[in-house]
């Protein structure tokens, strides 16, 4: 992929300074009775929700730019912009070349009419002349693969048949700008790979695409520049390389800051998952990477430490430490304890540390979730049980040597032999 | 490629003038949107055209034999006098109504997709215009039934018709602007416009209302318009000028507010509905 000479061409998108502000987007006043009521106890804050701040951007001919960010990042909103949709609030907007939008397809089907009728309708929308439809019609319908379906109303089409329609009203012509946003999963598999091929092609024709997805893969594969939205704000913007790994470096950040906090120790009384007569309490639990450091996102096969700290309020001779794994969809994977293992602890008294060490995780990918407890040898009295009350994740996102199937790694080695025929 | 189109959020100075133009660039859309609305009503219905032309002819047969007994007054060939100036009051009134609701409840379309906002009220008006021609043919098979004279001054109605929908437009362009903000105001327009066709001469004659109340009619823009076609239709005679000059005037005035108000706003409407 050739990056642009971007010094000889002008931008077929720009924005300048572009701000998206709605307005009490909580709170709808919804009659005129209430904003008179309203207006009078000078009640009416302009309770506002910036969708997109300050954003300058230039897109030129023949890139592919993706957009990536989480959920509510002001993704649409920005291709809800360049698709005119939305009026920016502030700053402005220059297009130049018609923009096909890929963001509903049959956005404007009336379920009432035949397929047809909805051709004719929809491309009308999109700004085509009748005559115009007229010519490409077949063109159309055959894209679709709906040739006998094009007389009967749309409401008996399947989701997938819609949406094939709607796309091929869409890209039957070549847009300067094709707005692609997570429907690279339209209808079937055979009928994925013509679209794809036929938005490849209009990049090789010298479409400018924006594409938003949550998978960083097709934005790895496709797109040749990346820009990162996070609450509305332009936060980086290059190769998708760089983009890309800054991004997961920075959500790998965010959740182990969440994973740690979301979940402190639970007030013994008011907790739900947590039990016990409490003669003996778990006052702190740490999960710790080799080097004692507190952590919670792993990768399979690293070192996983779980440091239990204990307070006892009498003196327990039979106490048992334990812990248990959950993965997400609640199987329990193991529950190892003091007993199992023929440790004898002595006498707890006052506070103490008890520590559970796994050399080489075997779990892969997934959120997991650890119960702690103490409990009597004859497992008659529960001192201090806390239900899967910590939370760690196992991610190989940049570790392309962890196992991909199943739930652990068994660590198993293959031999190849050849058989020696005389 | 040559960049046919092209888009400056900032270029737009006078949006009124900038509608005109999308509205000519999407006409298609807009036959489309008109002929698929007509097509889809009549499919449904059993009668299909037919109903429309029995419709006002069912009404009004109810309301000369309910009104006649009301009414002290004699008035001569009544259902033509009725109709003629009642389907002049449906085209506003239903056109009025439907103007807001496609507008809120056809907005999905507008959060999805660019069309010129414009296209949706003048779709509806298109249609309304479409069942205003259709409703003269009941009002012409009445004529012919009670033996009313067929006029030359029936051949003045296209401007009336003019006027009428300038003014009809106009009065729903601001009303759905309002509507987008305030969802119940379609409710209350509702109840405005029951009470606007009482207060309107259309079931009754100008002269029935007391001399001291007579000003308020007056006051009422629809009254002059109603007038006119029922000068053309059931009296034919022409209207007076200074009645046309004030109807003219009040129709192009409420018209250009209109369409000012609702295209300068319309940029709006994606965030709201």
């Amino acid at each position: 992929m050739n990056l642009p000479t971007t010094s000889e061409q002008n931008p077929v998108i720009q924005l300048d300074n572009v701000t998206v502000t709605y307005r009490a987007a909580q709170e709808r006043i919804p009659s005129f009775k209430e904003y008179a009521i309203r207006w009078l106890k000078r009640e009416i804050r302009a309770r506002e929700f910036i969708a997109l701040r300050n954003i300058t951007l230039k897109v030129y001919p023949g890139e592919v730019l993706g957009i990536i960010g989480p959920n509510g990042a002001g993704k649409s909103t920005l291709l809800k912009v360049v698709a005119r949709v939305l009026h920016p609030t502030q700053g402005r907007v220059r297009i130049a070349g018609r923009v096909s939008p890929l963001l509903e397809l049959g956005a404007g089907f009336d379920p009432e009419l035949t397929g047809r009728e909805n051709v004719y309708l929809n491309s009308t929308i999109l700004g085509f002349s009748r005559r115009d439809v007229e010519q490409r019609f077949e063109r159309i319908v055959d894209f679709a693969g709906l040739r006998e379906f094009i007389d009967v109303p749309v409401r008996t089409y399947s989701t997938g048949m819609g949406a094939r329609l709607g796309f091929s009203v869409a890209t039957d012509v070549q847009p300067e700008i094709l707005i692609v946003d997570e429907i690279l999963g339209v209808g079937d598999a055979n009928f994925q790979k013509k679209s794809f091929e036929r938005i490849q092609q209009f990049q090789a024709n010298g479409s400018t695409i924006l594409l938003v997805t949550h998978s960083l893969q097709k934005v790895q594969e496709m797109c040749t520049r990346v820009i990162w939205l996070e609450q509305g704000n332009l936060v980086m913007e290059g190769n998708p390389e760089q983009v890309i790994s800054q991004y997961l470096e920075y959500n790998k950040k965010q959740e182990e800051t969440h994973l740690r906090t979301v979940r402190p120790v639970q007030e013994k009384k008011e907790a739900p998952k947590r039990w016990g007569n409490y003669q003996a309490e778990i006052v702190d639990v740490r999960i710790e990477n080799a080097a004692e450091k507190e952590q919670r996102i792993f990768q399979t096969g690293d070192t996983l430490r779980l440091r239990l700290r204990y307070r006892a309020h009498q003196p327990i001779a039979d106490a048992v430490f334990g812990m248990a794994i959950h993965n997400h969809q609640g199987l329990h994977i193991t529950g190892p304890n003091t007993q199992i293992a023929g440790l004898k602890i002595p006498v707890l008294q006052g506070e103490g540390e008890v520590l559970y060490i796994v050399p080489h995780v075997p779990l892969l990918d997934g959120l997991y979730h650890i119960s702690v407890a103490i409990v009597n040898e004859a497992d008659s009295e529960m001192y201090d049980y806390h239900d899967r009350q910590y939370d760690f994740r196992i991610d190989n996102e940049s570790n392309p040597q962890a196992e991909k199937y199943g739930l652990v790694t068994l660590r198993g080695e293959w031999e190849v032999k050849k058989s020696t025929t005389r | 490629m040559s960049s046919s189109v092209y888009y400056d959020s900032d270029a737009i100075r006078s949006p009124e003038i900038q509608e005109l133009r999308e509205i000519w660039r999407y006409r298609d859309l807009l036959r489309l949107l008109v002929a698929n609305s007509i097509k889809t009503r009549y499919k449904r219905s059993v009668l299909g055209v037919l109903w429309t032309l029995l419709n006002p002819l069912l009404t009004t047969i109810v309301l000369t034999v309910a009104l006649s007994q009301l009414f002290r007054f004699q008035i001569e060939n009544y259902p033509v006098y009725l109709l003629s100036s009642l389907i002049a009051w449906n085209f506003f009134s239903q056109t009025v109504t439907q103007v807001m609701s496609t507008l809120i409840w056809g907005s999905h379309l507008m959060k999805r997709i660019y069309v010129p906002r414009a296209v949706f009220p003048i779709s509806v008006i298109g249609n309304g215009l479409v069942n205003l021609f259709l409703a003269l043919i009941p009002l012409f098979v009445i004529m012919l039934f009670v033996h009313q004279p067929l006029y030359w001054t029936l051949g003045l109605l296209p401007f009336a018709v003019l006027l009428l929908t300038m003014f009809t437009a106009g009065v729903s362009l601001l009303l759905a602007t309002l509507a987008v903000y305030f969802v119940d105001l379609v409710e209350m327009v509702k109840i405005l416009l029951m009470a606007w066709f009482y207060l309107t001469p259309i079931i009754y004659p100008l002269e029935a209302v007391p001399p001291k109340y007579a000003w308020l009619l007056r006051l009422n823009p629809m009254s002059y318009l109603i007038e006119i076609f029922r000068q053309l239709i059931y009296d034919g005679t022409t209207p007076p000028e200074s009645h046309l000059a004030l109807a003219s005037v009040v129709s192009v005035v409420v018209f250009l507010t209109g369409w000012v108000v609702f295209t300068r706003k319309s940029n709006e409407f994606a965030y709201h509905i």
